[in-house]
């Protein structure tokens, strides 16, 4: 019979008014008691699991102890334990659904001696709840009622010891019932468990984590993280110097460990630290995410860490730890965000297993950011099973102080995973570039050009601008099937004898106002984005293809700059700017241009501008046009070595070109290589730069844009030094003309791939040149390092970069300023400049990031396809450039790859290479030196592998879900490779560079003509979405020469 | 919090019951005097007061009287204080109606209607207080006043419901185990006979587990027709006491 009592509860509805709920709660005369002691098992209906007889008392954990300690009651050494159904209520009401999912597992589990009493449905257990009373008073006293009654229940027979945590409840029941022990659980383990260790220690280390657990909650009250300071304090402290302001940078191969705050501002220059500072952990980290503008405060000195040098890999983070860290370095820990540069970020959904086990609540999803340095974010939807394979764009909302990871939803999907399109777009959305395609509103302002209405030249242009459509000989060298030709060149003779070198660069002002529809979207854009295989414009295609292209044989608007030059000594000795009309004659193509300058004539025939000429007009045309190439690149070698004595820097890139087939997939993967004509071109533009630079700064000394190349520090000069070293050159890094005549003179004849490498090492000590405004800084720091010039700007790509727009305007508000006119250009002020020089370099990074993400994007792609273990074109020579404690670093000179390769694999085994050469790997121990890396195997076998060592190696994708594949490299012999035919005896470095030259467009060209029929396909495609083939190689070097290279091996964890 | 476990790993619900058993019910017939017929019951928490008046003449518009058998008319209302948030309920509203409806339903089931042709019978529950399992009160509190009342009837009428939690089936939910939102069934009996008086569902539930919740359910409205069974011997040998036979 049962019997009825009423619980009164007091709950707190969703709208904060407290509801008086009264329940039911019905108590028997008897519940399973599960004993064997039991004198009336049938009146206790003891079926199921039974405590054993064996033992000597049973225990009775107290509710704080089950919550507490439960994996201590786990051990199965611990038999005969009691959890009173008060106890377990206690766990699942205050922790949860897993700790209590665990209790119940553990009451299930036969091998256990444990079970549960009902004791609150026992009607001589149940103990009502006092007025006034706390529950967790009232659970220990029901606990120890119930006891009480279980130890009578059992005839007095078994001893009863109740373990609990509360040192009053010990006091109070203590001795209260003989045979009813009640100890502490520390107590309780050392008098009856004095032997299990195991034990011991779990609870040494829970009683530990538990304290520290309270004194961190006495701060941030049970929070995973401590809370943001406020704005006030946190400018306060910045000012005074306590606490640092900088940018987060997490480092990629250890997401989880480690970030940077690299300093920023005034406060570098007050405190003494030099290098960045380490947050380790996600703890010290604060809630901070990649990117943001953070404060930072230092620890003791005495708690600072150092960072890890070993080749680490995403997925063996724990192996990485154990690796002995460099020497320590300033460490801190966040205390405030000061801006928050949250973005959209591409996510991957877990997969169906992953999700299973993410529990039941599959509502909120954890989902994995494309971005190693983000972390998981949690997401609330329903769809997650939908949207399993697809790349996916979420926005963080918020990070609350009392969640591990930040909240956020979902905005929209991108693509299929390993799907080129999804994997393009993703890697746009990572860079936070917008593509979509020019508005009606935009176009409508856009001038037109069609057969109907063909565009002219207006007669007030005509009129105001200087015509050389009659007088100079035009011409544009570019790739071949450019159609955004922004830059021309003339060079002529004057009737003084003097000559006269012009630069024509398409007037793109002329047609985007400033504050237009045109003119803001490029401002947002700032620069065309070049990917591997598609280019996305700056300005709409009617400008950049056609109105401002300057192609050949139409009549064209052009900013001009002319210098009269000395005949003999090219001394400059006049300088004209100006608007001009123009009409290029020649639209050449580069490996045209430099077979004509080496005397070839034979490539006339590709020149359509020749072919309607009879044979004498040709002859004397062609005579005019060779000359002028000629003098150009004499004026430029000239130009070149007057720059070179001041300490120009020539630093290599390895630039990799896509070939596809028919089918858009890829072919081959082709390492560009410069031509002479080349530098022709580019020197011609770096000295109009220049003038430029020069003639914006004199007018407008505080508001002129101009691009700085600050020079680097020297202490990043140690590993190119110690590599020289290795290979027995120095380098003098102390300016930088002693730079470039050093890196000269670092030629291993037998080996050029060193010089290169040499070089990009240098390379990537440097800082990257930036835009800035002459108003915000002193004119000493307007030098630009790399090029050894004063004063710098682009100015010959306006198409194409929205810098070179804000400079035309600049050097035509100057002309009007000198002609005494008014301005009519709204020039930005010093501070508007500033901002936008800040987005235009960002802008420009993410250019350069998207272009080389879309670079490895494709290489992933064209080894995936093939198998590493039979496929010949997987292996390829490297060369080691770096060593690290567990692998060496390797470039591929063939692909232009840089990667890791590992001499520890992940078994802890190394690698040994037979009498054959052959590598295999083998139990052993690896040992790092200055420029060498030995690995011993335990049979005594050695191999060395030094730094500039050739060795073969093999290519392979390792393929990953919720992040772009990455390419592996393996180390397979410690012999160069052996080429095996002469196809591809263009890599071979010991050629001279201009018989490397002619080597390459051969093998190219007869590359081409092989696949003549497909190259036209792919140059239709082109064609229907407005793309030229690749980009212009003189932007290339131009690149290079900006020192804006980038380079793999910044992401292994340097 | 963790969500509540209606059903614990050893057999308990929340309230301390096991999944056959029924809360506690306690009946009185003939509360008041002036009605034909009275009486009131608690099952747990579940507090109902029925009335009866009729058979008599068809009040209002004659129109409704039906020429072979009684017009059965019930009225179903709840305090605004029976549940834990006070609540105005006026009459006539949608939920009132319905299960005015569906006690129609049962009793025009049970009650010999075709005895008392042109008349007119009021059935008038009041739920005092709510705790889950309204309807089942309804219908037991309502049998108990038609019988106080003396009309002849086929069968006690017995209701309870049932609900499905973690594959068992659990008799006479409380309101907390209404409110988790499983599926629930109530049940009207006519235990003699094993007939089907009402029967109504809502949520769903999978076919194969229909036949044990209606075990369930029927199992428990046989023990309430034991129990009122007894709460009317009760009544009529104190009546009797009093009569004085």
């Amino acid at each position: 019979m049962l019997q009825k009592r009423e619980k009164v509860l007091l709950l707190r509805t969703f709208h904060g008014r407290t509801l008086r709920i009264v329940r039911e709660h019905y108590l028997r005369p008897s519940v399973p008691c599960h004993s064997p002691l039991c004198p009336q098992p049938a009146a206790c209906r003891n079926d199921g699991k039974l405590l054993t007889s064996d033992v000597t008392h049973y225990v009775i954990p107290d509710w704080k102890v089950v919550q507490d300690y439960l994996e201590i009651l786990e051990f199965p050494e611990l038999k005969g334990i009691i959890f009173m159904q008060t106890a377990c209520q206690a766990v699942q009401h205050q922790r949860g659904r897993r700790q209590y999912n665990k209790l119940r597992n553990l009451l299930k589990d036969a091998r256990h001696d444990s079970i549960l009493f009902a004791n609150e449905f026992q009607q001589h257990c149940y103990l009502p709840r006092e007025r006034g009373e706390s529950m967790e008073k009232w659970q220990t006293r029901s606990i120890y009622n119930a006891a009480v009654w279980y130890y009578h229940h059992c005839q007095d027979r078994m001893p009863v010891i109740m373990v609990t945590e509360d040192e009053e409840a010990i006091q109070q029941y203590g001795s209260e019932t003989e045979g009813v022990f009640v100890i502490s659980f520390k107590n309780y383990l050392d008098s009856f468990w004095p032997d299990l260790k195991a034990a011991h220690e779990l609870c040494d280390s829970i009683l530990q984590s538990r304290r520290e657990r309270e004194n961190e909650s006495q701060e941030s009250r049970g929070k995973e993280y401590p809370e943001h300071l406020p704005l006030e304090v946190l400018e306060a402290g910045i000012k005074s110097g306590r606490y640092i302001q900088g940018i987060l940078n997490v480092n990629k191969h250890r997401a989880q460990m480690e970030a940077f705050v690299r300093l920023q501002g005034a406060s570098s220059k007050d405190s003494d630290l030099v290098s960045d500072i380490l947050i380790h952990g996600m703890k010290a980290r604060n809630r901070s995410i990649h990117g943001d503008v953070v404060a930072a405060e230092l620890l003791p000195k005495d708690e600072w860490k150092g960072r890890t040098t070993a080749l680490g890999e995403s997925d063996n983070e724990d192996k990485a730890s154990g690796e002995s860290p460099s020497e320590p370095m300033p460490t801190g820990r966040v205390v405030g965000i000061l801006q928050k540069n949250w973005r959209d970020y591409v996510v991957t959904f877990p997969s169906k297993e992953e999700v299973q086990s993410q529990g039941k609540n599959a509502q909120k999803i954890l989902v994995t950011p494309w971005d190693y340095r983000i972390p998981k974010i949690r997401i609330s939807t329903q769809q997650a099973e939908a949207l399993q394979d697809f790349r996916v764009v979420v926005r963080i909302d918020s990070w609350e102080s009392t969640s591990v990871y930040p909240n956020g939803h979902f905005v929209r999907v991108l693509g299929k995973i390993r799907d080129l399109e999804g994997e393009i777009a993703t890697i746009l959305v990572e860079n936070s570039i917008s593509v979509v395609p020019f508005s009606e509103a935009q176009m409508c302002k856009m001038p037109v050009n069609t057969p109907e209405n063909p565009w002219k030249v207006s007669p007030e242009e005509e009129r105001e601008r200087k015509d050389l459509r009659k007088t100079h000989l035009v011409f544009s060298i570019d790739p071949k099937g450019c159609e955004d030709v922004d830059d021309t060149l003339s060079v002529r003779t004057l009737n003084n004898g003097n000559l006269e070198l012009g630069v024509h660069i398409a007037d793109v002002t002329h047609f985007v106002a400033p504050n237009s529809y045109i003119d803001t979207e490029a401002r947002t854009r700032a620069t065309t984005y070049y990917l591997a295989d598609r280019r996305y414009d700056m300005l709409p295609s009617i400008l950049s293809a056609d109105l401002c292209s300057l192609l050949g044989g139409v009549d064209r608007y052009a900013v001009s700059v002319m210098w009269e030059l000395d005949a003999t000594s090219y001394e400059v000795k006049k300088v004209w700017y100006g608007r001009t009309i123009i009409r290029s004659t020649y639209k050449l193509f580069y490996e045209a241009a430099q077979e004509l300058l080496d005397g070839n004539f034979s490539v006339i025939e590709d020149i359509p501008e020749f072919k309607d000429l009879d044979e004498k007009s040709r002859q004397a045309k062609l005579e005019e046009l060779v000359w002028a190439i000629g003098k150009l690149t004499d004026i430029a070698r000239h130009v070149r070595a007057k720059r070179d004595r001041c300490g120009a820097l020539e630093l290599e890139g390895v630039e990799v070109r896509v070939q596809l087939d028919e089918q858009k997939n890829i072919h081959d993967l082709i390492p560009k290589e410069p031509l002479e004509v080349h530098e022709t071109v580019a020197e011609c533009m770096i000295l109009a730069n220049h003038w430029v630079a020069k003639k914006i700064w004199e007018s407008f000394p505080h508001q002129a844009l101009l691009r700085q190349h600050p020079p680097p520090h020297q202490e990043f000069f140690s590993e190119l030094r110690e590599c020289a070293k290795a290979k027995g050159f120095s380098i003098d890094t102390r300016s930088n003309k002693t730079l470039a005549e050093s890196l000269d003179k670092a030629n291993d004849p037998s080996d050029p791939i060193v010089n290169r490498l040499l070089r990009s090492m240098a390379t990537q000590a440097m800082s990257n040149a930036l835009y800035f405004s002459t108003g915000s800084c002193a004119e000493e720091e307007f030098r630009h390092y790399g090029l050894a010039l004063d004063k710098y700007t682009h100015f010959t790509s306006p198409i194409r970069r929205y810098s070179d727009i804000v400079v035309h305007r600049l050097l035509l508000a100057a002309i009007s300023k000198d002609k005494k006119m008014e301005i009519k250009e709204n020039l930005f002020s010093n501070k508007e400049l500033e901002e936008l020089c800040r987005h235009i370099n960002n802008r420009n990074r993410a250019a350069q990031h998207s272009q080389k993400q879309s670079t490895e994007l494709f290489q992933c792609m064209y080894f995936k396809d093939r198998d590493p273990e039979t496929e010949e074109r997987c292996i390829s020579d490297g060369v080691i450039y770096s060593i690290r404690t567990n692998g060496v670093l390797v470039f591929i000179p063939r692909f232009g790859i840089k990667g890791a390769a590992y001499l520890k694999n992940k078994d802890g085994l190394v690698i040994s290479c037979g009498p054959d050469s052959r590598s295999e790997w083998q139990p052993g121990s690896l040992q790092r030196f200055q420029n060498k890396i030995t690995s011993t195997t335990t049979r005594g076998d050695s191999v060395t592998f030094h730094l500039f060592d050739h060795v073969t190696v093999r290519i392979s994708v390792q393929a990953s879900r919720c992040h772009s594949d990455t390419i592996r490299l393996e180390i397979i012999s410690n012999k160069p490779y052996m080429i095996p035919n002469t196809e591809l005896s263009h890599q071979n470095p010991l050629l001279l560079k201009s018989e490397l030259v002619k080597e390459v467009t051969k093998s190219v060209e007869e590359a081409q003509l092989a696949q003549e029929v497909k190259v036209e396909t792919i140059q239709e495609e082109y064609q229907e979405y407005c793309q030229t083939k690749g980009r212009s190689l003189y932007l290339l070097l131009e690149e290079i020469k900006d020192l804006a290279l980038l380079d793999v091996s910044n992401d292994y964890g340097v | 919090m963790a969500g509540l476990e209606l059903l614990s790993d050893q057999g308990y619900r929340v309230d301390g019951r096991r999944a056959g058993e029924l809360r506690k019910i306690q009946a009185r017939m003939g509360v008041f005097a002036q009605a034909d017929g009275s009486a009131y019951i608690e099952q747990g928490n579940t507090k109902a007061l029925a009335v009866v008046y009729g058979p008599h003449e068809i009040r209002g518009s004659r129109a409704r009287a039906l020429p072979d058998r009684a017009l059965v008319n019930c009225q179903y209302s709840s305090a605004t204080f029976s549940t834990g948030e006070r609540k105005r309920r006026p009459h006539g509203d949608r939920k009132s109606c319905e299960m005015g409806l569906q006690l129609r339903q049962t009793f025009e089931a049970a009650i010999l209607t075709q005895l008392h042709p042109r008349s007119q019978i009021d059935i008038y529950v009041q739920v005092l207080q709510a705790d889950g399992g309204t309807y089942a009160a309804c219908v037991n509190a309502a049998t108990l006043a038609v019988m106080d009342a003396g009309i002849p009837m086929r069968d006690f009428v017995c209701a309870c419901s049932a609900g499905f939690v973690d594959g068992t089936a659990l008799a006479d939910l409380s309101h907390v185990e209404e409110a988790a939102g499983g599926p629930q069934l109530a049940l009207a009996l006519l235990p003699a006979s094993g007939q089907i008086a009402l029967l109504e569902m809502d949520a769903r539930l999978h076919e194969d587990h229909l036949e044990p919740v209606l075990e369930a359910a029927a199992r428990a409205a046989r023990d309430v027709h034991t129990l009122l069974d007894r709460v009317v011997r009760q009544h009529v040998r104190e009546a009797s006491v009093l009569l004085g036979d």
